[in-house]
């Protein structure tokens, strides 16, 4: 019966999330057109949404053991732009300083561009939350190897209970973006047998870095 | 990039789709854009229009899909390196298309998208293309790796950008010019730079070449452990588990067809669950393929005779007439496809033990055989009705003339051994083809010895009766065109060793268009053929 439930919230789930995922695209369409400020806190919407949504069932298949990462390629430069395009415009009054020499140099490297974005967008959007009125995005090769994109923002920081790790949640979220992030940071693999992570700081503002291996 | 130069084909077989994306791409500044609605129309296109970029969905109806598109396209080089492809997917099908082996699209864009995301893409992939053309030059229909790597080197000095591109059409080159140990350092410089699947399946690869197995082995391991999904890894994990344990072979496939159904991998896993002699898993793999595309596009004769044998030996031998029935009606009638049949047919009748029905039906076969010249595996499979019918010596001079036309060719001597295994002939056969490989080797050897000693008379008597005699064997082809060329660059032109050597080479191109020698015997012909002698650029 539980995995009927199951079943059903995942099929509801993931098509909620198509529902979605056509209206952003829909919404897109409008946006080309005389821009307003309206369709675009909408499209913000949809595409958080619909993020969120595939976060969840991304975790669902997880424990369902039916996650599979697609490791690929990527040229890191397309990806920042990507990123920054799916981000969106940003909240009046705040500014966002991306160091991108990283991902010119490195040119490419080979990680699930699908869900490595919706982390970090999900980072970026609740740095973007936090912050007083700047976001900090940057890329780096990490110390020991692999590559560390960084988010971080002159907030408060995070809640002490998060950066030690006793919750994922806060008082403004789900928790959802930091399970997802650590879940999927794990997943990305070498052969060698080095694994991804995250790693949460408060600079005092709060830093969120992922680092693939 | 300007897009309005540039020619577009899209591939789409729903109405609705074709429609939105045809105007997704006008707005995107590609205005010359031909459509296909299937892979018939599809192919037919690619030849008249020669587009600058593929468009195509992964969904194509009639159980067919755009990767199978891509590989046969590639494979048979309908589609310059230096054309785009870029596949559109659902989230379905988003994994099949992102973890496809050897041939893997240019770009993916997982539906639904915008026009200007569609542009993006398409910008980006054309401006690598451009980037990379100076090395996709020598890597079209007449290929010269020398060049192309010596291009890859040109360009690793000039382009940051596209490093990790070029290093790894580097990696695809230096095997093809057999220089296995620099490809091996070559992946080995990669992984410390970066981890990467393909590169960790060149490094494996790069030790299959040089007899380190069990090391690739223990990294394909490793690999699949990170990369649980790349489909490469696997493929090779079980060509190399295949030598020796052909049941571990089975579950590698099984696996790999976990993450991916594909066409030729259920065809493989087939032909492993024959040899394992697990014949119900056979005939469902079989079955499987034959029931599958309803295109017909990529049907083989192979999947029906696989599907009627693996039913003869479980004794269904109404399933396997059938299959063989259906496989008449699903070709167009050869003389190929009646030798296959009637041997097919005679190993059910052989089977069920009706002896004269599988005796008509293996005279049938023979008489074609001896009619037309049949392509190897139609001829092993009227070898192995001959084993059926207890005419072994018939079986091993048929197995005896396809060995020694096909000698460089492992898989189809390993075809021929399966033949020898099923007749419960395996050790006699390993000895007969071991036998009949060196006795090829030597005789090629021998000639090439005389013909440097200066006899070159009697080398080019042996080599031009040997390929006479045995008109798919391309090494022997090229090496009777070296030796009368040889005779030509010392005695001067001769008309009838012209047209001779140019005949061979045009043997050895029907033989394997890919051997690896046709390039330097053709520059031959080229550097002593005089100017009216027949040219080979028509080829």
């Amino acid at each position: 019966m539980a995995e009927q439930i199951d079943a059903l919230v995942a099929a509801a789930i993931h098509d909620a999330k198509n529902a979605l995922m056509h209206l952003d695209t829909q919404l897109a369409e409008m946006a080309c057109r005389p821009t307003s400020a309206d369709f675009s806190a909408a499209r913000a919407t949809t595409s958080r949404i619909a993020g969120q949504l595939t976060e969840l069932l991304t975790l669902y298949r997880a424990q369902g053991g039916q996650l599979r990462l697609v490791i690929d390629d990527h040229d890191l430069p397309d990806f920042i732009d990507d990123l920054l395009v799916e981000l969106g415009p940003l909240p009046e009054n705040f500014q966002l300083d991306c160091t991108r020499d990283a991902a010119d140099q490195l040119g490419a490297w080979a990680f699930d561009a699908y869900l490595v974005k919706l982390a970090l967008l999900d980072a970026l959007r609740n740095a973007l939350r936090h912050a007083r009125s700047r976001v900090r995005f940057s890329l780096q090769t990490a110390a020991q190897g692999g590559l560390c994109f960084e988010v971080a923002d002159d907030g408060p920081g995070f809640p002490v209970a998060i950066l030690a790790g006793e919750s994922t949640a806060s008082s403004q979220g789900t928790g959802l973006g930091l399970s997802f992030a650590r879940l999927i940071a794990e997943r990305h693999a070498t052969p060698a047998g080095k694994h991804g992570h995250v790693v949460l700081a408060n600079l005092p503002g709060a830093s969120f870095k992922l680092t693939l291996p | 990039m300007d897009l309005r130069g540039k020619r577009g084909l899209l591939i789409e077989d729903n109405g609705d789709m074709r429609a939105s994306l045809r105007a997704q791409l006008a707005t995107a500044g590609l205005e010359q854009c031909e459509v296909a609605r299937n892979i018939k129309e599809a192919v037919d296109r690619l030849h008249r229009a020669r587009p600058d970029l593929v468009v195509c969905d992964y969904n194509l109806g009639q159980g067919t899909d755009g990767q199978q598109f891509l590989e046969m396209v590639r494979r048979k080089k309908q589609l310059p390196l230096s054309c785009a492809f870029l596949m559109i997917t659902g989230e379905n099908s988003y994994e099949q298309v992102a973890t496809a082996a050897e041939y893997t699209p240019d770009d993916y864009l997982l539906k639904p998208f915008t026009a200007d995301k569609l542009a993006t893409r398409i910008t980006r992939v054309l401006d690598k293309k451009a980037a990379l053309l100076p090395i996709y030059r020598w890597m079209g229909t007449k290929p010269d790796p020398e060049k192309a790597l010596a291009a890859c080197e040109e360009l690793l000095t000039a382009n940051q950008r596209y490093a990790l591109d070029i290093l790894r059409l580097k990696g695809e080159l230096l095997p093809s010019l057999g220089r296995h140990a620099e490809a091996l350092a070559h992946y080995a410089y990669i992984l410390t730079q970066c981890a990467t699947p393909w590169a960790s399946v060149g490094h494996a690869r790069a030790l299959v070449a040089l007899a380190r197995e069990d090391e690739a082995r223990s990294e394909l391991e490793q690999a699949l452990a990170a990369y649980p999904n790349y489909l490469a890894a696997y493929d090779l994990l079980a060509q190399i588990i295949a030598k020796t344990d052909k049941s571990a072979a089975q579950q590698v496939m099984e696996q790999a067809l976990k993450v991916a159904p594909s066409t030729q991998r259920t065809r493989e896993l087939g032909a492993l669950a024959m040899e394992n002699k697990d014949f119900s898993r056979a005939e469902a793999a079989f079955k499987r393929v034959v029931d599958k595309d309803r295109s017909g596009f990529f049907k083989s004769q192979d999947d029906f005779a696989g599907l009627a044998k693996s039913c003869v030996e479980q004794g269904k031998t109404t399933e396997a007439l059938a299959a063989i029935k259906d496989l008449g009606n699903s070709f167009s009638r050869s003389p190929e496809l009646e030798a296959r049949q009637a041997a097919l047919e005679s190993q059910a009748h052989a089977k069920a033990g009706d002896t004269a029905a599988a005796k008509a039906a293996l005279e049938r076969a023979l008489t074609v055989s001896r009619e037309a010249k049949l392509d190897a595996l139609t001829a092993l499979e009227v070898s192995q009705a001959c084993f059926s019918n207890g005419r072994s010596e018939e079986a091993k001079a048929l197995i005896q003339y396809v060995a020694e036309n096909h000698h460089e060719d492992d898989a189809v001597l390993a075809r021929a051994q399966g033949v020898f295994a099923a007749a419960g002939l395996h050790d006699e056969g390993t000895i007969f083809l071991e036998a009949t490989k060196k006795r090829m080797i030597k005789l090629n050897n021998d000639a090439v010895g005389m013909a440097k000693s200066g006899d070159i008379d009697q080398a080019i008597a042996m080599l031009t009766e040997a390929a006479d005699r045995l008109t798919n064997n391309a090494q022997i082809a090229l090496n009777a065109a070296l030796a009368l060329l040889m005779h030509i660059h010392r005695n001067g032109a001769d008309s009838d060793k012209i047209a001779k050597a140019h005949r061979y080479i045009l043997q050895a191109i029907q033989a394997n268009p890919d051997h690896p020698k046709l390039g330097e015997v053709s520059s031959f012909y080229r550097k002593v053929a005089p100017p009216d002698a027949p040219p080979l650029e028509d080829v």
